[in-house]
């Protein structure tokens, strides 16, 4: 027998009490746990973002187009080191409900842009940039809809039609790839620009916005000057911003689910520490005879305390460790039915570190009343008049 | 029966007045039911007050088309012979002049900053004919006038300006190296509109090089079942590949994504809660009983019967269940109910709506909070119905 | 310390002791000058009426209680000057409470009861079994290792406690009514195993009881009454 055995068989002494702790703690942690990897997960974005990544956009909106030239003016530019452009396709598959995230690119250019993100095989990179109807599909969005290398897939558009009028496009799936870092979302198809650009019945020659990467994060201030500059009081004005300011606006705009994410998880916290802190308040008056005795034998105050301490954090480890496990287990269940939403989803090691830091918290905060009670308890007193 | 009602209120009277040796305790339930409730009814006034206010936009006398597979309004594209065709369609009310009563509109993005946070966001900006703002319910002017025909004037919606930086009456805005004053504000029944911005159709046409398209056709009807003559007229002519619907569907799918996540994310997380709050709320219980087990003996020994033990318990946890359900439902009225958001709505641009707290939302968080009590109670209302009495009088 | 012309060894010194309790604005002053010398391997059976100060006692000669004044020696350490921490470390060593109701925990077996003692030890594992071992072979619990306290009788917990208090060999043994829960016979098996602690293993035992009978086992037997002693010799 050691001490920890004194402090499991102390816990367990009320063994439904102790089962009742747990589960709370375990809820609040599972809470924990799920909503912040959800907003990691959700801001995803802005982590990915290096700080030399630029996105030059239409002033007026995002949604609004800008010509296809602008993207060699821009490349020209000097302090510009790598530049794609992207045109929103607004895919779906069969069914409008069937969302797909599909862009038209420059292949080439694209690949090298974003060769810090995604892993392409050399067969995947040159099919892609010598195939005119080819697509490049990621991992996971080949894995979802079940395809293949070589299969040909209809993807039709919510927004452009065919020159035939016809809704859908017809591409060969030439090559797939990986993520490198684990907040690249592989849900997305890219096409090549000029097939894309050719077929289409309007909207020729105009791109949804240019992304690209500067030779240093020195050289931003002036080439995002230069970029607006030189754009400014024609048709289309430009805005440009770091990746990582229009990934925060444009998440921002869904509302401010931090502050949701907190409000949830601190009530979800009072609660637990209120009905935990409590209980402990309880549990270690009514041992206090017993507390008594263990220093008639010559167990010190201190000693006292570390053992109503270690039973508390303790039952914050008990309860909260499974805490995690449920809440890996519930986002490896809705990862994939919210894809589309955050597509970084995932428990985060980071996160699950903070949740063990916090779980030793809790125990200290929710022990320390009982805690030290118990180490100033008086012994004549504790043993009482029996 | 007389006698176990008595019995009853007996042993009730008993566990409430030796409430206060265990009133931490008894504060930590009732305060973590009441944040239980709290919870669940901010999200749902918050669902509710969304789906309010894009599906109450929707009349069902009002067609909207849009190019099939669009989904929403902002992918949309119509051209200008599809147009012809929707106005010369049947089902479609006529004005006195015999005109189609008919809209063509652009539905554009422009950014805007939001008070609140100070940070750039997405903002519709409508072009509409003559006859658009006659197409929605109770739309009308509250400060300055309409925008003149032919001009880069503005009117701006009420909800709008007040969450948005930039459009109050008087002031000029630039989209597009252009520059455009703001020369009237308007009301819209709460409606989804009052989220817009409103300029005339022409001039955002050709300052956007949409000369001749337009996004959505919105047309009223002769009356709401109209709707399936003219898609039956639309589906046949191969020349148009359009969706028609009526506008309050078209509405209910815009809104229902949105509230839909909401609360799917509401009722899970309330519902955990309320599991962790029950397992304090049984614990509580069964402190009770323990700290009750000499008298409910006592009053067992001399004749009193398990039942009233056991509902004396249950009541004892239902009250608490049930105080802490109002002051939450109290406290989500006073701080959330009312409350101005805005989120992103289905076609990438904000929606202004207030979360909207019912009596039948209140209803259900009530329920939410007396499952609880009822469930924390039942069990220790057994444990204290069959305790032995010896145990209980020598224990 | 000792002076070297004491003509005895006393486990306990006790010189003009003071001790009082006060309550709100009431003083009650349980011992004003008590004097008591006790010698090593002595076993002493203190009475006296009830409320007359004996829990206390053992109190204050245990190091759980403090005195207001006066001096009080125990096993050759002024207690009076020890610290909190210093007065649990010595008791660890030195002294063995038993008491009334036992106070066995009751989450741990008996074995384990046995042992709490030795997790303020520097000692092994495997020693600190042996020891259990011992001390419960010597109360005759051998075969009671691993039943829990509410598994046993009032006379076979009390034994448990004994075996606790003697596990770690202290020199001193303080018994408050240790057979006043227990009916004559349980009583004289637990009296028995006190008397040959003190006989075989030379244990200092002070031991408070309202019972006659019990007193007839120890070597002498205290009178204390009024702040008091009043001493009778007895034959054992
Ligand atoms: N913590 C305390 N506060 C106030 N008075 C106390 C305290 N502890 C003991 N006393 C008083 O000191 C006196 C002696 O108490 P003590 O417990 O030592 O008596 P006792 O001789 O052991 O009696 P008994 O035979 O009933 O056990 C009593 O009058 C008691 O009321
Ligand atoms: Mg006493």
């Amino acid at each position: 027998m050691n001490d920890l055995v004194l402090i499991r068989k102390n816990l367990f002494r009320r063994k439904l009490r102790a089962i009742l702790m747990m589960v709370s703690i375990l809820i609040a942690f599972a809470i924990f746990a799920v909503l912040a990897s959800f907003e990691r997960a959700f801001n995803a974005g802005q982590d990915r973002a290096t700080p030399d990544r630029l996105v030059v956009l239409n002033k007026i909106n995002f949604t609004q187009p800008l010509p296809i030239s602008y993207y060699n003016r821009v490349a020209a530019i000097d302090g510009v080191a790598q530049i794609t452009h992207f045109s929103w396709f607004g895919g779906y598959y069969q069914e409008p409900r069937n969302f797909i995230a599909a862009f038209a690119v420059d292949p080439e250019n694209w690949m090298k842009l974003r060769d810090t993100d995604f892993v392409f095989s050399p067969e995947a990179r040159a099919a892609f940039i010598r195939e005119r109807t080819g697509v490049l599909v990621g991992a996971r969005m080949m894995e979802k809809w079940g395809w293949k290398v070589g299969d040909h897939i209809p993807i039709s558009s919510s927004i452009w039609s065919q020159k035939s009028g016809s809704h859908a496009w017809d591409f060969i799936i030439v090559g797939s790839f990986t993520a490198r870092i684990p907040q690249a979302d592989t849900n997305v198809m890219l096409m090549g620009y000029d097939y894309f650009n050719e077929t289409r019945s309007f909207g020729k020659d105009l791109i949804s916005w240019l992304a690209l990467r500067t030779t240093s994060v020195a050289a931003n201030e002036r080439v995002i000057e230069a970029i607006d500059g030189m754009f400014a009081n024609s048709p289309y004005e430009t805005t440009t911003d770091s990746e990582k300011a229009f990934s925060k606006a444009f998440a921002a705009q869904l509302g401010n689910i931090a502050l949701i994410v907190e409000l949830v998880v601190g009530a979800a916290f009072v609660t637990i520490l209120m009905i935990v802190g409590n209980t402990m308040v309880m549990t270690v008056r009514e041992r206090t005879r017993e507390i008594g005795v263990l220093k008639t034998l010559g167990f010190s105050g201190g000693r006292i305390l570390r053992m109503v301490l270690g039973e508390s954090i303790l039952l914050a480890l008990l309860g909260g460790l499974p805490g995690l496990g449920v809440a890996l287990l519930l986002i490896t269940k809705v990862r994939d039915s919210l894809m589309n939403f955050v597509p970084a989803l995932s428990l985060y090691p980071d996160i699950a570190a903070a949740a063990v830091g916090l779980m030793v918290v809790f125990g200290i905060i929710t022990g320390l009343v009982p805690a030290l009670n118990a180490m100033r308890l008086n012994i004549v007193t504790a043993l009482g008049r029996s | 029966m007389r006698s176990i009602i008595l019995q009853i209120l007996a042993v009730t009277a008993i566990n409430l007045k030796s409430l206060p040796q265990r009133l931490w305790l008894s504060l930590a339930t009732v305060i973590a039911v009441g944040l239980v409730v709290t919870v669940l009814l901010a999200f749902l006034s918050m669902a509710n007050g969304f789906r309010r206010t894009i599906a109450d936009s929707g009349a069902e006398d009002i067609a909207v088309v849009l190019r099939s597979g669009a989904v929403s309004e902002i992918n949309s594209v119509v051209l200008r012979d599809q147009v012809r065709l929707i106005e010369d369609g049947p089902g479609i009310a006529r004005g006195p002049d015999g005109k189609p009563q008919t809209s063509g509109e652009l539905y554009l993005t422009v950014n805007g900053i939001k008070r609140s946070t100070g940070t750039k966001a997405s903002l519709p900006l409508r072009g509409l004919g003559p006859l658009g703002p006659g197409l929605r319910r109770g739309v009308v002017i509250t400060a300055g006038r309409m925008f003149n025909p032919g001009t880069n004037e503005i009117i701006v919606g009420r909800a709008l300006g007040k969450e948005f930086e930039g459009f109050e009456l008087g002031q000029t805005v630039t989209f597009n190296s252009t520059r455009w004053s703001v020369v009237g504000i308007f009301a819209a029944d709460g409606s989804v509109f009052e989220s817009e911005i409103w300029a005339d159709l022409p001039v955002l046409q050709s300052l956007f090089k949409r000369a001749g398209s337009v996004q959505t056709v919105r047309a009223r009807l002769t009356s709401p079942a109209a709707i399936e003559t003219l898609r039956a007229y639309s589906d046949n002519d191969p020349r148009l590949k359009l969706d028609v619907m009526s506008e309050a569907a078209y509405f209910a799918q815009q809104a229902s994504n949105t509230s839909d996540l909401i609360q799917k994310l509401g009722w899970p997380l309330a519902i955990a809660m309320a599991l962790g709050s029950l397992a304090g709320a049984l614990n509580t219980m069964y402190s009770s009983v323990a700290a009750r087990a000499t008298e409910i003996a006592t009053l067992r020994a001399i004749g009193f019967g398990g039942f009233s033990a056991f509902v004396g318990t249950l009541v004892e946890s239902l009250i608490l269940a049930a105080i802490g359900g109002v002051i939450g439902a109290a406290a989500t009225y006073l701080v959330f109910d009312g409350f101005t958001a805005s989120t992103m709505g289905a076609s990438f641009s904000q929606v202004v709506f207030n979360f909207q707290l019912t009596p039948r939302l209140i209803g259900q968080g009530l329920l939410l909070a007396l499952a609880v009590g009822l469930f924390g109670g039942l069990f220790p209302a057994l444990r204290a119905a069959r305790m032995p009495i010896v145990a209980g009088l020598y224990g | 310390m000792l002076s070297p012309a004491d003509p005895i060894d006393p486990m306990i010194d006790i010189v003009d002791l003071c001790k009082r309790f006060t309550k709100g604005k009431e003083t009650i002053t349980i011992f004003d000058a008590l004097n008591l010398a006790i010698p090593r391997g002595d076993f002493v059976a203190v009475m006296g009426p009830s409320g007359s100060g004996k829990t206390t006692l053992l109190n204050l000669l245990g190091g759980i209680d403090r005195s207001d004044s006066g001096a009080i020696e125990v096993a050759g350490e002024r207690l009076d000057r020890l610290s909190e921490s210093e007065l649990s470390r010595w008791r660890a060593s030195h002294i063995g409470f038993i008491f009334q109701f036992y106070n066995l925990m009751p989450m741990l077996t008996a074995a384990q009861n046995v042992e709490l003692p030795l997790l303020l030890t520097r000692l092994g594992r495997k020693e600190r079994r042996e020891r259990v071992e011992t001390a419960l072979g010597v109360v005759g619990l051998a075969d009671r290792v691993k039943h829990y306290p509410k598994e046993m009788s009032g006379g076979q917990q009390q034994r448990v406690a004994i075996a606790r208090a003697i596990v770690s060999d202290p020199a001193l043994l303080l018994c408050d009514e240790p057979t006043g829960d227990l009916d004559r016979s349980t009583a004289d098996e637990v009296l028995s195993i006190l008397q040959v602690l003190n006989r075989d293993l030379g244990k200092t035992i002070v031991m408070v009881t309202h019972d006659p009978a019990a007193a007839q086992y120890a070597k002498r037997s205290l009178h204390l009454d009024k702040g008091h002693f009043i001493e009778k010799e007895l034959v054992a």
